[in-house]
């Protein structure tokens, strides 16, 4: 029989709960839709992670800021070059234990792997930017206006087709 | 996520999320979803798991050819570990975490997302 994931394996019973609730608040909304103009291994391709990955020589994600603040995330972005790998990043995401991608960046951003899949022909091409910004954020109005904005005007820059959310 | 992946959709990219809360992302409407039964931390697969990392990646970029409308496709891969060995948490509980131990009455605020304003 055909897999059916569960949504709630990994998460406690709080969580469940709150889950559960917030589906319920989710409004009824069209849902967009771009169509693939061309074949899979024609397209460039780039990543977006929520995991608050950094490159060790850019700007921390603002872990403090939410201690002092626990309803508030930073709602920041940043750019990861298709060529970092785990010596390169810092994962700054309170909500997950981070070791698994600093140890193994592909765990949360497959850079390596989507490079693998560039040269087997499946995709056409590794865009050069790739992207992070922290994924718990409650009021997500400055992500949704000024970063999501940001990554969207650099996705057209760099000509890219498509883009492959992950969560942490 | 999800309001960030309609937002790039709506600009004129073409978006997949893989998703381990596939139901609330669904929720959110978003245009395509690879679900992943993996835990947060290590949603592509175990360090050092290159084959399987791989098959995650490549599952969810073929949803993209495969779908010609709004679609969750389940990726097909068991994770070998229980939720309790999985290591699903962060070194110290998160700040909200800790916040609701000392503050309960408080839950019911983050159950609706009443986020209070500063």
């Amino acid at each position: 029989m055909a897999k059916t994931v569960d949504s709630y394996r990994f998460v406690n019973g709080v969580t469940k709960r709150l889950v559960k609730t917030w589906i319920k608040l989710e409004p009824e909304r069209d849902i967009p839709w771009t169509r693939l103009l061309k074949p899979l291994s024609k397209c460039t391709v780039a990543l977006l992670s929520t995991g608050a990955i950094a490159l060790k020589s850019d700007r921390p994600f603002d872990q403090e800021g939410e201690r002092q603040n626990p309803w508030w995330g930073d709602p920041s972005y940043r750019i990861i070059p298709r060529t970092a790998t785990a010596d390169d990043i810092r994962v700054y995401h309170l909500h997950i234990d981070p070791r698994f991608a600093e140890q193994d960046l592909n765990c949360l951003l497959p850079l390596e792997r989507l490079a693998e899949l560039a040269d087997m022909g499946i995709v056409g091409r590794v865009a050069l930017s790739h992207y992070s910004f922290m994924g718990y954020i409650l009021d997500p109005e400055e992500l949704l206006t000024k970063s999501i904005p940001a990554i969207i005007d650099n996705l057209e820059r760099e000509a890219v087709d498509v883009v492959v959310l992950a969560p942490t | 996520m999800g309001l960030a992946q309609r937002d790039i959709e709506k600009a004129g990219f073409t978006t997949v999320s893989v998703s381990n809360i596939p139901d609330l992302t669904a929720a959110v409407k978003v245009p395509r979803i690879a679900a992943i039964e993996y835990p947060f931390g290590r949603t592509f697969g175990r360090e050092g798991d290159a084959v399987g990392q791989r098959a995650v990646l490549q599952g969810a970029l073929e949803a993209v050819e495969e779908m010609q409308e709004p679609a969750i496709k389940h990726l097909p891969f068991e994770w070998p570990e229980s939720m309790r060995n999985a290591h699903v948490h962060p070194p110290e509980p998160a700040p909200i975490v800790s916040y609701l131990k000392r503050h309960p009455w408080q839950v019911q605020r983050l159950l609706m997302r009443n986020v209070p304003k500063e």
